[in-house]
Parts: structure tokens; C-alpha cells; sequence
């Protein structure tokens, strides 16, 4: 299963190579995810101090070699942050622990994963004396055992040329086959997915959680015969652009393309979308021990590079302070924006994290069924 | 020690680097997956009884099992009438029948997966085709489930069917038929009582190669499935990168091993392995 990070650094890459955006972009962008100087002064005290950051694209390190290093070892006198791009799976960050020999610092994970880990002892819990909570969003985004430098949206992608009289404006209308005829499109991930049935199963947004895990698995199944699902983001895309799905949940950034290259033809939506935290997690018995919390404070703590990332790759900033900074013409598909943020649902991460492992299962088994 | 025992122990010497290597990197792993499947999330035989008593482990091994053997089937069953053709054919037209089944085996995987999504999809070749000569008026369902799964692993699997059929066609003293037709018999007869018992090796060897070639599939189901039909190989790979149930998906991998060795030795003990898998031949 493609996680969204890997997707990002595709979408980038394509971008890049159609001309898109220029390199000095990609690499800014692609250094936002890690960028940021931190406070020196024990730096300097230990010498040649290395951290290692893994994340899921072969681009990042190119990317980050470049023009992260650099402007890094001059900032921070003895260390370096080194780019890892083998993809941080929870079972690849379980294997690393377990063996005893930890090489990597700071994994680009996600909300459940950072539960499901932290609950089997495999992750260093994040100390909020050095990552500051106020610089990410309040609910979801800083954890107990990982926090958000970016966020990124579940959102429901539609092809508007095939409801001429009006296109669906919520998840009620995505499970309604005989309003809105045509093969849908979800994740094959019980992630977001459960959340979108739970709204259509008529429960209040605002107070989503818990989810009925059997209702909403059966929701689910009540469509799949008319359903495709997806693993990758470029397959979601591909199941929209040539027609073989007329609606879809499907990533923000994934849906921005759609609607750019289409000129609008393929909309998304905001309201009740899915908001979800790209949570970083700090695998037990790091190598560079302190040193990760401390990276992971200033990816929190500076706004620019979080919207040179937006820019790049469509991430979402977390920090407060961003927003204002974002150019008006890319404020429509800014996942935080407060605009779009107001409509969305907050994803609710320690929910997922306790129930990941069930209701995926049976969320695999309903429809592979 | 004779001359002969000091020249085999030289031998022997030269084996051992390759076979510490496979002690090392292969059999130790395995051995390793075994341990997990008995031990995690605890010791036991908790994961083994999964067969027994969970819904989800039994469909996907049923679903396997059912798409391994229909692709089975059809593969041999092509495969046979191909591998017949080429016996039969002269000389010029073997090599270049011969180049036919093999040029699609070098051809990755990913791109044969690709190519039948292109061919097969809604507004995809087939059904364009169809629909503009009138025949359909709705594009048929044709990918994103078990029909375009197995029409993809087909694809796949024919070229492995035909070449253990073609070589055991070959030793068949084409004598033989001619003396069957001397004596009387139709052509049918002379195939149904001669051609075909004497090709039986190569029919058993093509469906072991096959099927137990087809119980590993990954790519070709996840492209071709539309994300509706798990078999066992993703399955696996789900339990133990994204859910971390490593005992579960160490136990089905055990499982898969056990699969095919069962199925080795059951066919081991109906022909020469060995012959048809070209040693001592």
C-alpha cells in the first residue's frame, strides 16, 4: 500500500519533469519537509553529530543532499541530517527496533501507525518541553508518540460533466447509486474511508468518533460491486482521468491535479473531508537521541519552508503562522487554510491508532469479499 | 582415501562457499519466518488455528486456490495446442513459434499487467471496439475483477506451460504415430491413444511449474483486481508492513511454502522430478 508521502514525491517529480516547477522549487520543496536550523548551542558541543531522516521517494535524496545539507552544516556546526528514502514502513521501523541496530532518527509515519508502534514500545515518545505544541494544530497533529510538520485531506473528487443537473456535496450523496449513478472509487485502506461511511450513515460530524466499525464496514460493502479501489495515488488518478470511476475519495493533492488539468472538470469538494496529520515518529533508541526531537521542533516551528512545500508538492502547512503566508491564488487547495479547514473533519488519529488493526482487516475482508 | 574420494572432496570444497551462502541468507530467514509464526504476538500455536477458525484467512486461501487452478487449467489447455503446433511443425516454422512463446516471457510483468488494463478497461480497446461494431451497447465488466485477474496471469503462465510440454513432445518417436495410423487408427485415435498418454509427463510437470508459480502472484491481482480480490502473496505483505501482524503473515508464508512442497512431493511420487526439470535427463 502506497502511503501518501511516497505519493507526494511522484506528484513532485512529475511536476518537475513537465515543466511544471523548476528545480530550485522542487529541491526548496522537497527540503521543507526537513527544513530548519535549530538552536546551536549544544550542537556545537558535540562534534559530528548525524541525524537521519526517512522518508518514501528516491527524489528526496538528490533533493535534500543538495540543498538541505549545506545551508544545514553551516547553521548547525557539527551536525548533518542525512536523507533516507527506503520508505519507513511500521513493519520495516518494527524490524529496525527489534534487531537492536537502530539507524534511523526521524520516519515519515502516520497518526495510526504512531499509535500501533508506540503501543508495542518500538517509538521514543515526543518531549513537548522541545517540540512546542503551539506550532502545530490543536487537535491531532501532536501526539504522544509523534507530531505533524504537514497535513494533507481525504476529499471527494467528482467528474462534474456527468451530473449536469448538480454534483454531490457530501457522503451522503457519494453512497447514493440511484442520485448519482457510476462506479466509485475509495482506498483500499479502512483509513478515512469508515469516517466518510460513518457521515453517510447520518452521524453528526462534529462528533464522528468512536465509529461503528460494523455498520460502517457494511456501509461500505453495500457499493462495493459498484466500486473500485486504489493503493497508489497516481492509480487514483488514473481511475478518475480515464472515466472508469465517476467519483472518488481520494487525496487533496491527487484532486488538484484533476481539477487543473481538466480545468475544473473534475471538482472536489471541501466539506467533509477528511484533515489527517503527517505525522514524524522517532523510532526507539534513535541513534542521534535528542537531536530528533529537536530537528522535528524546527520542522514545526517555521512556516516558510512548510509553504514552500504547499507550493511543491500540495501538503498542507501545520503551523499556525503559515496560513497568512500562503500566495491568495493557492489558498483554495490549502487543506489548513481556515477556510477549507472550518469544513473539513479532523481526523480523529488516536482513534485510528487503538482500532487500525481491526477494522482494516475487516475492511480488507468486506471488499475482497 | 582413493584417488576418486580426494577429487569428489574438491568438489565438495568448491560447493561450500554457495552452500554457507544459502545457509546464511536463505535457509536461516525461513527459518526465522517459521519461528515468528509460532511465537508472535505470543508462543503457540495461536496463528496456526487462524486456518480453522478465521472467515478472512480461509477466503483468501480459497480465493487463491480457486484463481490458481482455473489459470492452471486454462494455461495447459493452451499451452498443450501450442506446444502441439510447434511439434508438429517444420523445422523453419519451430524457431520462429518458439521465439513466439519466449518473447513474452522477457517482457517485465508490470508492463503486461499495464497493457491488458489499456486493452480491457471501459472505454479500453476491447470494449471500444465492441461497442463500435454494434455488438455491445454497455462496456462488458472485463478488468478490476477475477475474470481480467486470470486472463493477466494466463498471459503470464502460457509460456511456462508450453516448454516443459514441448520437451516431453519431443521424445515422442513420431514412428510410433505413423505406425498407429499404418495399423488402421484415425488421426483422433492416434492422438487420443498414442500422442496424448505419451505427453502425460509434460502435462503433470506444466501444471506443478504453473501452479505453484501462480500461488506467489502479487502484481498481476493488484493491477488487475481493481483492489477487490486479495490472494495470499498481498495478503502476506498487508499483515506484515502495514498492520504489523507479523505472526499471521508469517504464518501464511509458512503455509505457502508448505503448499509447495506438498505439492512437489505429491507429484514427486507420480513422475521423475528430476528428469523433467532437466537433470539427469
Amino acid at each position: 500500500m502506497q502511503s501518501f508521502q511516497q505519493d507526494c514525491v511522484e506528484l513532485a517529480l512529475r511536476k518537475f519533469r513537465r515543466g511544471e516547477v523548476d528545480r530550485r522549487t522542487l529541491l526548496a520543496g522537497l527540503a521543507a519537509l526537513g527544513v530548519g536550523s535549530f538552536a546551536s548551542d549544544e550542537a556545537a558541543a558535540q562534534a559530528a553529530r548525524k541525524l537521519v531522516m526517512v522518508n518514501w521517494g528516491g527524489l528526496a535524496n538528490q533533493g535534500f543532499g543538495n540543498f538541505y545539507g549545506a545551508p544545514f552544516a553551516a547553521a548547525n556546526p557539527g551536525w548533518t541530517v542525512e536523507q533516507d528514502s527506503t520508505g519507513p514502513s511500521a513493519g520495516r521501523i518494527r524490524s529496525m527496533v527489534e534487531s537492536g541496530r537502530v539507524t534511523w532518527d526521524l520516519c515519515d509515519s502516520s497518526a495510526s501507525s504512531s499509535f500501533l508502534l508506540g503501543r508495542q514500545n518500538l517509538l521514543e515518545k515526543i518531549n513537548y518541553d522541545i517540540v512546542k505544541k503551539e506550532d502545530t494544530l490543536p487537535v491531532g497533529f501532536a501526539l504522544e508518540y509523534g507530531a505533524a510538520p504537514y497535513s494533507f485531506s481525504s476529499v471527494l473528487c467528482y467528474d462534474s460533466a456527468k451530473f449536469p443537473n448538480g454534483g454531490p456535496t457530501g457522503w451522503k450523496d457519494f453512497w447514493d447509486l440511484q442520485k448519482f449513478p457510476g462506479t466509485r472509487l475509495l482506498r483500499r485502506d479502512a483509513t478515512a474511508m469508515l469516517d466518510a461511511a460513518q457521515m453517510a450513515l447520518g452521524k453528526d460530524p462534529k462528533n464522528l468518533y468512536p465509529l461503528d466499525i460494523r455498520a460502517t464496514v457494511r456501509k461500505v460493502a453495500d457499493i462495493r460491486r459498484n466500486a473500485v479501489f486504489w493503493s497508489s495515488g497516481s492509480e487514483s488518478e488514473q481511475f478518475l482521468r480515464t472515466g472508469e470511476a465517476v467519483m472518488g475519495i481520494i487525496w487533496h493533492t491527487r484532486a488538484t491535479v484533476l481539477h487543473g488539468e481538466t480545468n475544473g472538470r473534475i471538482k472536489f469538494i471541501w466539506p467533509q473531508a477528511l484533515l489527517q496529520a503527517g505525522i514524524m515518529v522517532i523510532p526507539k533508541g534513535n541513534p542521534g537521541g535528542e537531536g530528533a526531537q529537536r530537528l522535528l521542533a524546527s520542522m514545526l516551528h517555521n512556516p516558510e519552508p512548510q509553504v514552500g512545500l504547499l507550493t511543491l508538492l500540495g501538503n498542507g502547512p501545520t503551523n499556525p503562522r503559515a496560513a497568512a503566508l500562503v500566495p491568495q491564488d493557492l489558498r483554495w487547495k490549502n487543506p489548513t487554510d481556515p477556510e477549507n479547514a472550518r469544513e473539513q473533519v479532523v481526523m480523529d488519529g488516536e482513534w485510528w491508532g487503538a482500532n487500525y488493526q481491526r477494522a482494516n482487516a475487516d475492511y480488507v475482508d468486506a471488499i475482497t469479499g | 582415501m582413493n584417488d576418486t574420494g580426494r577429487v569428489s572432496a574438491g568438489w565438495w570444497l568448491l560447493i561450500l562457499p554457495a552452500f554457507l551462502l544459502l545457509v546464511a541468507f536463505y535457509i536461516a530467514p525461513i527459518l526465522q519466518v517459521l519461528a515468528i509464526s509460532f511465537t508472535d504476538p505470543e508462543p503457540g500455536l495461536g496463528n496456526y488455528e487462524r486456518i480453522f477458525t478465521s472467515g478472512s484467512v480461509q477466503r483468501v486461501i480459497m480465493t487463491t486456490l480457486r484463481i490458481c487452478l482455473i489459470t492452471t487449467a486454462l494455461s495447459l489447455l493452451l499451452g498443450y495446442a501450442i506446444a502441439y503446433a510447434i511439434t508438429l511443425a517444420s523445422p523453419r516454422a519451430k524457431g520462429w513459434w518458439l521465439l513466439a512463446v519466449l518473447v513474452p516471457l522477457w517482457i517485465s510483468v508490470l508492463v503486461r499487467a499495464f497493457a491488458w488494463v489499456t486493452l480491457l478497461r471501459r472505454q479500453g480497446l476491447v470494449n471500444n471496439s465492441l461497442m463500435g461494431a454494434g455488438v455491445i451497447s454497455e462496456p462488458l465488466p472485463l478488468v478490476w475483477n477475477e475474470f481480467g485477474i486470470i486472463v493477466g496471469m494466463v498471459h503470464y503462465m502460457v509460456p511456462f506451460a508450453v516448454l516443459p510440454m514441448l520437451s516431453s513432445m519431443r521424445e515422442i518417436d513420431p514412428r510410433l504415430l505413423a505406425a498407429a495410423r499404418g495399423l488402421g487408427a484415425s488421426r483422433w485415435e492416434v492422438f487420443r491413444s498414442v500422442f496424448l498418454p505419451l505427453s502425460k509427463p509434460g502435462i503433470l510437470a506444466a501444471a506443478v511449474l504453473v501452479f505453484i508459480f501462480s500461488l506467489g502472484f502479487y502484481i498481476t491481482p493488484a493491477i488487475l483486481g481493481g483492489g477487490k480480490t486479495l490472494m495470499v502473496a498481498e495478503w502476506i505483505s498487508l499483515q506484515i508492513l502495514d498492520l504489523i501482524r507479523w505472526g499471521l503473515g508469517t504464518m501464511m508464508a509458512t503455509m505457502l511454502v508448505v503448499a509447495i512442497l506438498v505439492t512437489l512431493a505429491v507429484f514427486s511420487r507420480i513422475v521423475d522430478l528430476r528428469r523433467i526439470f532437466g537433470s539427469g535427463g
